[in-house]
């Protein structure tokens, strides 16, 4: 019987591929729907995947990765004399803004880490060292942020606040797609960049008749600093506020005790384990944000489409050939001959559907990654569940042009 | 044809007495045992909105097994109805049938569906071949249907275009053969599984004459050769000569 089907599909050859142009539209926007989603859902913690830290202890205020408020800086040795800690480092996380050479403005997150550090590490690295970054006044970034942010190569220059900043390298998979540019330094200039904005100074003076007279100043430049001159970036003291501590646990210890002894040992705080807070911020992003509703509503509005063309093309290609249905019926087949012609048609339609649109959808995934830093994430377990969304779409709308075949009088097989 | 005094046998019916010959059990069985087709008072009605079309009316029949039984009449008689109710693909609005000593009549739609497959073969007016399909590849549905599978499927179809002398069109789609090329295709599936009983509607309708001909004649050579029991309905009076009895349906009654 396996013939019917797959000529019958095959027998109009135009209307075949107006088929298989509708299911490869509604395949290729549920697949990049999902594979926007996913591919901006693991951006928004990539950095945080990154690392290698065991646990991240923060504010217990912390919303998501990159909404959390302050620690004193002297959590750090507290830290590290906690009982199964092998090593504990600051990652300082600050705003500002960025002006390019053209004087253009943009938002930037600043992360300040230990460029000799172990815990916040592990980049993808296209160009330069991350020793680097130990230079003053120096940052890297992701090389898809370059655009927004006027840049181009190695040593471009860019400022924020009355402080300048050189790019000395680029990594690669590290941006938030929802977020700001990352700028990536050594926690000396993080800190000076994250206090970086105007200064202001009120004077006033006492005039004969006994009035105040006051005047506040603001200045580009930090107190008592002459225009132009720049000093290197102060080190971190005890006074700062920091963001977050990298925990590095002893091999073998328990995360779960670890993390309860250092909520106990710094008041005020939470501790999560590397896969809590990438889960945090993904869901934050997913379920908080109307993204992943928009997304989702984009991948349904394209299985519901698919599954109308293919209904309708399956429809019409039952009605031409309800006489030979009606033939089989008469000859004695069951309906379930019929329905297994119908879904096998609708088999073939979802496979000679799915595989040109992943192909398609991979093809675009690179373009708009190199061009727009989109990424169109197709994991393989998207790309199966993209195929066993196909087979339901196609073989649900069969189940629709089936029961056209279930209502035909075989006596029709009569009439001339 | 084999005239069944039907005359005297009383059964309980919804229809008035003038209209309908009353048909008693014991006497139908006995009758209808050695019969290959058996009709006991078989009405047809159709409902169409508030219309009742009286199509058929208390037809009584029997046709012996091997005979090559035509069944005429002019246009809206009722002829397709009678061979559709005939072979279990309409339900009659009253009477029995009895095929090859079973009585389909009380058959399910399931069990009907599985005697048509094992006892009947089918030729169109239309012909109804898949035109997306070989000539070859339409014979061999028909004997996948019946459970025969791939190889075996392929040689019997073979076989079977081969009697009907079509073996160098097996790979011909129907587009391209001839009004009785087609036919003859039609009847190689129709033999396919080796059914008993063969049933025709008006076969010849699409042909003309010299095609019609062989085509009936072919017919008749294979439901001979293998003992089978064929129905033809025509209204072509030249095919009187190959049949060995006919019956005439006028106004959905069979006329004596
Ligand atoms: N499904 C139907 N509904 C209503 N009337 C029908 C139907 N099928 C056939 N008829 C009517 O029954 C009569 C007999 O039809 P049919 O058996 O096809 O005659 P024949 O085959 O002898 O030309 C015709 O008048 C036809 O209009
Ligand atoms: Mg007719």
């Amino acid at each position: 019987m396996a013939s019917i089907a797959r000529k019958n599909l095959f027998e109009d050859i135009p209307r075949f591929l107006v088929a298989q142009a509708g299911i490869m539209f509604a395949v290729s926007l549920v697949t990049i729907q999902l594979g926007i989603l996913k591919g901006f859902s693991r951006s928004t913690a990539i950095v945080v995947d990154h690392t290698t830290a065991d646990l991240w202890v923060t504010s217990q205020e912390m919303v998501y990765f990159e909404l959390t408020s302050a620690l004193p800086a002297d959590y750090l040795t507290q830290a590290e004399k906690v009982s199964g800690v092998d090593r504990a480092e600051v990652l300082l996380l600050r705003s500002g803004r960025w002006r390019d050479a053209n004087g253009k403005l943009a938002p930037v997150r600043i992360f300040g880490f230990n460029p000799d550090g172990q815990l916040f590490a592990g980049w993808k690295i296209l160009q330069g060292k991350i020793e680097d970054l130990k230079q003053p006044y120096t940052v890297m970034l992701d090389q898809d942020s370059r655009r927004s942010l006027g840049l181009q190569q190695l040593r471009d220059q860019g400022s924020i606040g009355f402080l300048p900043a050189t790019v000395v390298g680029f990594l690669d998979d590290v941006q938030s797609n929802a977020s700001s540019p990352f700028l990536f330094a050594s926690l000396e200039t993080a800190n000076a960049y994250g206090t970086a904005e105007l200064s202001s100074s009120i004077t006033c003076t006492r005039q004969s008749n006994g009035e105040l007279n006051c005047t506040n100043r603001f200045q580009n430049r930090p107190l008592g600093q002459k225009i132009g001159e720049i000093q290197p970036p102060a080190r971190l003291n005890l006074g700062d506020p920091i963001t977050y501590i990298l925990i590095r646990a002893k091999p073998g210890e328990n995360l779960d005790l670890l993390k309860q002894r250092l909520r106990d040992a710094l008041p005020g705080t939470e501790a999560y384990t590397r896969k809590e807070m990438a889960a945090l911020t993904r869901n934050y992003w997913e379920e908080r944000t109307g993204v992943g509703f928009i997304l989702g509503l984009g991948a349904t509005v394209g299985f519901i489409v698919g599954m109308v063309v293919v209904g309708q093309i399956l429809y019409s290609s039952v009605a031409d050939h309800i006489r030979e249905f009606g033939t089989l019926k008469a000859m004695g087949a069951s309906n379930w001959v019929i329905y297994r012609v119908i879904i096998e048609q609708a088999l073939w339609m979802s496979i000679l559907g799915y595989v040109p649109s992943i192909l398609l959808c991979v093809g675009l995934g690179h373009w708009t990654q190199a061009a727009k830093g989109v990424m169109i994430l197709i994991e393989p377990t998207t790309a199966a569940g993209v195929l066993v969304l196909t087979v339901v779409m196609c073989v649900g709308s069969a189940l629709f042009a089936v029961q056209k075949v279930t209502r035909v009088d075989p006596a029709i097989v009569f009439k001339a | 044809m084999t005239a069944i005094d039907f005359d005297q046998i009383q059964r309980p019916g919804s229809l008035s007495a003038a209209t309908v010959t009353p048909c008693r059990e014991s006497l139908l069985q006995d009758a209808l045992t050695q019969k290959a087709i058996a009709a006991c008072g078989v009405s047809m009605i159709y409902q169409t909105g508030t219309q009742a079309f009286h199509a058929l009316k208390n037809v009584s029949l029997t046709i012996n097994a091997g005979d090559v039984q035509l069944l005429m009449g002019p246009s809206g008689s009722g002829k397709t109805t009678l061979l559709s109710i005939l072979a279990g693909i309409l339900t009659p609005t009253e009477g029995r049938v009895c095929l090859l000593g079973e009585d389909i009549t009380r058959m399910s739609s399931r069990q009907l569906a599985e005697f048509r497959l094992t006892n009947l073969g089918f030729v169109f007016q239309g012909f109804n071949l898949f035109p997306a399909l070989t000539a070859l590849e339409n014979v061999e549905v028909a004997l996948h249907l019946k459970g025969i599978k791939r190889q075996a499927a392929r040689r019997q179809a073979m076989e079977l275009l081969e009697q009907v002398d079509l073996g160098n069109k097996a790979n011909n789609l129907p587009r391209d053969l001839s009004g009785g090329q087609k036919q003859r295709v039609a009847i190689a599936r129709a033999l396919a599984g080796n059914p008993k009983l063969i049933m025709a509607d008006e076969p010849t309708a699409a042909l003309d004459s010299q095609n019609g001909h062989a085509v009936i004649q072919l017919l008749r050579d294979l439901a001979k050769e293998g003992g089978r029991t064929v129905l033809i309905v025509t209204h072509d009076p030249r095919i009187v000569e190959v049949a060995d009895r006919v019956i005439h349906l006028e106004d959905g009654i069979l006329q004596s």
